[in-house]
């Protein structure tokens, strides 16, 4: 390599002198002052969250934090998530930035460290070579992906582009969030001008100096080119306004990092890195040394300091908002402006009584911090109410953020406050006093049981194999009840030793835990593990995602840890073990609806799928499906309002997704809300001529009793 | 400002409600009468509206049962309960039930005495006016709007009458009121206040204490036995689903509202 | 000199229907107890309602009130008097608004034996009274030992009315009334008019608790107007402040009498009953097969209000 080799460089400074090198260093280190004191900042605010991060119980996991949130980085596989091309280009942009920041800091490195103390310079020959061959490569991706993105938002009409608050009428001063598109255009165009300044830097430096390795710097020798011949006065000074204006950029960026959009680097790698896994399927107890003053979050001092470190790593991706059932069908809530109302606030908050001073002398106005979130020109209560925890967004949150956590957090307190729909006020009134939402007499609850011509075990009298909790909707609702005694004949054809506890089942809970009323969940839950403690079982089953849900996720907590399982895993396992046959094959065309609570939140999608292909069904998928599937409308206890409000029922919606799939005439459902709320929708849809509701367990029966296995054959 | 409401815990009236075969209870559940609710949320809004402030205390006649009402008002607001302990007036006479409260209310000196105007599962709608005539308290039955001047205190009230006709009274406190539902909207009592409202100051007194000798409660009426009323069923059942039915409805319709 | 007082119920410069109930129940007792009955008029300018007072009753007590409406004091006042005075077995008024005021403090006062919303009487040597119990899903019956006197206030619509008014002989009763008033009348306010006229509707579709969803409101009007009736709710949904008071069917809301009366989700409290029993032809829908409106209904079915509207809904294309 020799002398050639040794000549491969570029001077760092080239031409500056030292007063203007002086200069460079004090501008630097200012940023990155700046940038330290940000960050500082914003560690602290989140430390002003007097809200605890994580339930006791639960240990802290670093290495398993950090890998998740590494791999996460690498892969960027959440970002792709429908949204692929968007996906590719933010990945093109991150590795093209962090490349070329590593490359910034190697030289660095170098220049302020290894070569004034122990005077090693590496940045020569062949390392340099690669090194300008790594950055030539980063800089292009990052062009190519900011240039990707900027088409993408010229051109795109995708809802998630589009700030307009569902929570503010169109008149309302802050409905446009037109400075948030403002926010991404400088933030894309100054990280596209670093770029070009640094390439053009490059080809005017190869023009002077016509080095003639070019080939190996091709975006710099290609912009090179038309520049060669040039006066070489020109080209110096051209050189000395290029390097301090990229120099002044991107310093000034470092700086800016932590006070804009730019902050997600820092803000959304954490919040990966601290995601809870669980997050909406298992809701945070209220910490038993804080179960005296009022529960969730009043004021931004009620966060925990990871809820308002999400609140900061939002990117405005808008994949939830695009999620959101409730934002969907005309309800006032987008989780994305409910996270930006709330980062809003916080910052608005965390900035002081006087602004940029009080930021510096880290004053901030208490009063602020302690005023409740929720008002008119605030977050609106009725946008809390709207959220039928579905989980949805958490679900497709590429950066951990727990939105419907948060919102539970909220209507805690609207709950604590008395501030709630009429209906859902007599609802848990009406739980509390008898034990299910249906306000019938606690004796109802095995009612249903007499349509059969066999008694059900009372569990609480006998032991059992299977301990069936049947749930308040599968129990009260008369639509309801015949696909639970159709379950129960499945079970008893099957000779499944199985019961129930009659009056002493409680309503699960799960969905009074996702409105909100903790005290009156914590009870129902008490109540349900003494009874089911009282029982000899091995295993549990529930044809009801919701109860299937706290039970699994929630009950363990509260000392009652069982295997519990959803009917439909007990019928594929009745299949695929051969006691139940499949007589007559159905031959339909089925679409699959999935429940919110058993896909999202349990994560079973193929189960019920399976088993339609062993009925004989041909599945064919609605467009939002799995971990897409669209909530019914009922969740969160949304049912139980009394004002829906929206401008088209989710369910509606739902059923004319499934109406427009070809000659699909089955509309299969694993849950008794979604019984409910589906046979309704296709009656106020008109559709009953056009589909026909079955709950899975029906189906089933359908096909297997075909067989002349009559009610009672077998056991 | 101080107030007492009277409150019941009632039979919860389902299609479950079984005679006894002493022919002279029944089983049932048990929660805060209906009417209750509003009296009490008509007084925590009144003391709420008090410039000088005020004490809501609820009083109620019944066994330890009893109490899991009173809890549930405590933790709507009310600031502390009495429970009058009388096993000899478990048949819930009115005349002795408003004996008894008599005696509990005198002692509070209240300036302004809420019941509701019937409890839902006896439904004489007379406990109130009973007791405030023991008392010799001016009184408004049927009550569905109140407004309280904060100078005098004296009361302007809403009389309902029938058909959503009103008539509008001046009354001077010490007064006692019957409210009517549908007056207000009761606040809910959330399960971690009611826990909390357990905490809260709960007496329970004999009528010996209150100065109630027992030959002194009247007695107005004796129960001699119940039954289960003799018309039960006398519809004719329309038989079918929901089509068949409103078929059923639309010629009922057509053949006697045309005719 | 023992009797049967009626308290006589007016407002408003008329002499009310439900008197006519209480004075037929007291005619009917007349002969059993070998009691004369009495009415006691206690009222302002008293003269004006003795034209209404029905025939049979043996005198009018005219009490001249030192109010000019109706006010509970006065008549729990004069009552008392009266009772002193009188001695009457039995004081019988109706169970009404008006009533709820005076009788309880009456029977309070004067250590007599009461009982309220009395849906019969019987005559064993004394009063034996039938009334409801836990909302009606039972009936008890009471008696009165050892009382002289009873107020009874009696259920409207559960008593038949006395015959056309007659003369009766008045006696001028003097009492001390002054300063009885404790409350001062300001003004009567009356309903606000809607145009919503469910009182001369000959067909009603009456909603009532079962229909738990208020945006479902309209669609429920529109079916009642698509069938050529007028929709009426009972008092839970005006208390929930979904409609207005004009719609409200029963004692505190109107006494209707459709051809037909289509009650949907309605069980079927006195309250509510009392206002339709002068409907002719009454259809209850209900998922609780006791529910006591199928006690009253000509013609019941136990299903979901909402399938049914559905299918009417359907019935109309």
């Amino acid at each position: 390599m020799g002398l050639l080799a040794a000549t491969k460089t570029r001077p760092v400074f080239w031409g500056l002198g030292p007063w203007l090198e002086a200069l460079w260093y004090v501008l630097a280190l200012l940023s990155v002052a700046v940038f330290a004191y940000g960050v500082v900042r914003l560690v602290r605010k989140y430390g002003r969250g007097r809200g605890q991060s994580w339930p006791a119980r639960r240990r802290r996991d670093l290495p398993r934090e950090v890998a998740g949130a590494a791999r996460e980085l690498l892969s960027q596989a959440r970002i792709k998530r429908r949204a692929r091309a968007a996906g590719w280009a933010h990945q093109g942009i991150f590795f093209g930035f962090v490349v070329l920041f590593i490359g910034t800091v190697v030289l660095a490195f170098e220049t302020d460290f290894t070569a004034p103390v122990f005077g090693w310079r590496y940045f020569h020959g062949d390392f340099y070579l690669a090194y300008k061959e790594a950055l030539n490569v980063a800089g292009t991706v990052l062009v190519a992906g900011l240039l990707a993105m900027m088409i993408r938002r010229a051109s795109s009409r995708s809802v998630r582009l589009d700030y307009a608050r569902p929570d503010r009428a169109p008149q309302e001063p802050q409905f446009d969030r037109r400075i948030y598109r403002r926010g991404d255009w400088a933030f894309l165009t100054l990280l596209l001008l670093i770029a070009l300044t640094g390439f053009v830097l490059e080809g005017v430096r190869i023009a002077m100096e016509q080095p003639g390795y070019g080939g190996t710097q091709f975006a710099g020798w290609l912009i090179a080119q038309p520049l060669v011949g040039v006066g070489e006065a020109t080209l110096a000074g051209l050189r000395h306004g290029l390097w301090w204006f990229h120099g002044l950029l991107a310093i000034s960026v470092v700086a800016a990092i932590p006070y804009t959009k730019a902050a997600h680097m820092l803000t959304s790698t954490a919040s990966l890195a601290r995601s809870d896994p669980d997050a909406g399927k298992h809701l945070q107890p209220v910490p038993a040394d804080r179960a005296a003053e009022p529960p969730g979050y009043g004021s931004l001092l009620d966060f925990s300091p990871r809820h308002l470190l999400q609140l900061d790593a939002c990117t405005r991706c808008g994949k939830c908002h695009e999620a959101c059932p409730a934002n969907a069908t005309g309800l006032p809530l987008s989780p994305r402006d409910l996270v930006l109302e709330l980062r809003e606030q916080a910052n608005h908050a965390a900035a002081g009584v006087s602004g940029v001073l009080g930021g510096l002398l880290g004053a901030r106005d208490e009063a602020e911090l302690s005023a409740p979130v929720i008002g008119s020109q605030k977050l609106r209560s009725d946008t809390v109410w709207s959220c039928m925890q579905c989980n949805a967004c958490v679900e497709i949150c590429p950066v951990g953020i727990e939105q419907a956590p948060i919102i539970n957090q909220l209507r805690r307190r609207l709950v604590d406050d008395g501030e709630l729909d009429a209906g859902l006020q007599s609802t848990l009134e009406t739980i509390h006093k008898s034990g299910n939402s249906f306000g019938q007499s606690r004796r109802r609850r095995g009612r249903w049981t007499e349509g059969l011509d066999f008694e059900v075990t009372d569990a609480r009298k006998k032991p059992v194999e299977i301990l069936w909790f049947v749930g308040d909707y599968a129990a009260f609702d008369p639509r309801a009840q015949e696909a639970s005694r159709s379950l129960a004949r499945i079970l008893r054809a099957a000779g499944v030793d199985f019961g129930i506890m009659y009056e002493g089942e409680r309503n699960a809970g799960n969905d009074v835990r996702r409105v909100g009323e903790e005290g009156l969940f914590e009870s129902l839950a008490e109540q349900n593990i003494a009874a089911i403690e009282g029982c000899e079982f091995d295993r549990i089953l529930t044809s009801d995602p919701h109860s299937l849900n706290t039970l699994r996720h929630e009950y363990p907590e509260l000392g009652g840890e069982w295997t519990v399982l959803h009917h439909t895993a007990l019928l594929l396992e009745l299949l695929d073990e051969g006691r139940l046959r499949v007589a007559e094959p159905l031959a339909r065309r089925a679409t699959y609806h999935d429940p919110c609570h058993l896909g999202r939140f349990q994560g079973e999608y193929e189960s019920p799928r399976r088993i339609l292909e062993l009925l004989g069904c041909t599945v064919v998928e609605m467009p939002r499906n799995r971990d897409n599937s669209f909530c019914c409308g009922a969740g969160g206890g949304r049912i139980w309002f009394a004002e829906e409000g929206g401008a088209e029922r989710p369910s509606e919606s739902r059923i004319r997704e499934a109406v427009g799939l070809p000659d699909v005439d089955l509309f299969v459902v694993s849950c008794p809300k979604d019984v409910v709320m589906y046979e309704a929708a296709i009656r106020s849809s008109g559709n009953e001529e056009r589909i026909q509701l079955r709950e899975m367990t029906e189906l089933v029966e359908s096909a297997v009793l075909a067989s002349g296995v009559e009610e009672g054959a077998v056991c | 400002m101080k107030l007492v409401v009277c409150v019941k815990q009632v039979a919860t009236i389902d299609e479950e409600l079984e005679l006894r075969d002493d022919g002279l209870d029944a089983d049932f559940e048990l929660e805060l009468n209906e009417w209750d609710a509003f009296s009490l949320e008509t007084a925590l809004q009144l003391r709420e509206g008090a410039a000088e402030g005020g004490e809501v205390v609820v009083v109620t006649v019944g066994d330890e049962d009893a109490e899991e009402a009173l809890v549930e008002c405590l933790a709507r607001g009310a600031d502390r309960a009495v429970r009058i302990a009388a096993p000899e007036l478990a048949g819930g006479e009115v005349l002795g039930i408003a004996a008894a409260l008599a005696a509990a209310v005198e002692r509070e000196e209240p300036d302004l005495v809420l019941c509701g105007v019937q409890s839902s599962d006896a439904a004489s709608a007379a406990t109130g006016v009973a007791l405030a005539g023991r008392l010799g308290l001016p009184r408004v039955a049927v009550v569905k709007r109140v407004e309280r001047d904060p100078a005098s205190g004296s009361l302007t009230v809403w009389r309902e009458l029938e058909a959503g006709a009103s008539e509008v009274l001046g009354v001077r406190t010490p007064a006692l009121l019957t409210i009517q539902t549908g007056s207000c909207q009761p606040r809910y009592a959330n399960l971690r206040a009611i826990k909390q409202a357990r905490e809260k100051p709960l007496a329970v007194c004999g009528l010996d204490e209150l100065g109630l000798a027992p030959s002194a409660v009247p007695r107005g009426s004796r129960l001699r036995g119940l039954r289960a009323p003799e018309t039960g069923t006398a519809a004719r059942m329309l038989e079918g689903d929901a089509a068949e039915l409103a078929a059923a409805i639309r010629e009922i319709i057509e053949e006697r509202v045309a005719r | 000199m023992s009797s049967i007082l009626v308290v006589a119920e007016t407002r408003r410069g008329e002499l009310r229907e439900i008197t006519k109930e209480v004075v037929g129940a007291a005619l009917g007792l007349k002969e059993e107890s070998r009691l004369p009955v009495a009415v006691a008029l206690i009222a302002s300018a008293p003269d004006r309602f003795l034209g209404a007072i029905p025939a049979g009753v043996d005198e009018v007590l005219r009490v001249e009130s030192p109010a000019e409406h109706f006010e509970a004091h006065v008549h729990e006042r004069a009552l008392e008097q009266l009772i002193a005075k009188e001695s009457p077995r039995l004081v019988l008024a109706g169970h009404t608004i008006d009533s709820f005021g005076f009788a309880p403090a009456v029977a309070a006062r004067a250590g007599t034996g009461f009982a309220s919303d009395v849906a019969s009487i019987r005559w064993d040597d004394g009063p034996l009274v039938t009334r409801g119990a836990y909302g009606d899903k039972l009936v008890a019956e009471l008696d009165f030992p050892e009382q002289s006197c009873v107020v009874l206030t009696l259920r409207p619509g559960a008593f038949a009315a006395a015959a056309a008014a007659g003369s009766v002989p008045v006696r001028e009763v003097d009492l001390e009334l002054a300063g009885a008033a404790a409350t001062e009348h300001l003004r009567f306010e009356d309903a606000v008019d809607t145009g919503v006229d469910i009182g001369n509707a000959s067909l009603l579709l009456s909603v009532g608790r079962g229909m738990d969803a208020e945006d479902e409101l309209p669609r429920f009007e529109a079916l009642a107007e698509r069938l050529g009736g007028v929709l009426s709710v009972s008092r839970p949904l005006v208390d929930a402040g979904w409609v207005g008071s004009d719609r409200q069917v029963g004692q505190s809301g109107k006494t209707v009498r459709p051809r037909v009366y289509l009650a949907l989700g309605i069980s079927g409290a006195v309250q509510h009953l009392a206002g339709i029993r002068e409907a002719e032809t009454v259809v209850a829908v209900n998922l609780d097969p006791e529910a006591p409106i199928f006690g009253v209904a000509d013609f019941g079915a136990v299903a979901d209000l909402f399938d049914v509207a559905d299918a009417l809904e359907g019935t109309l294309g």
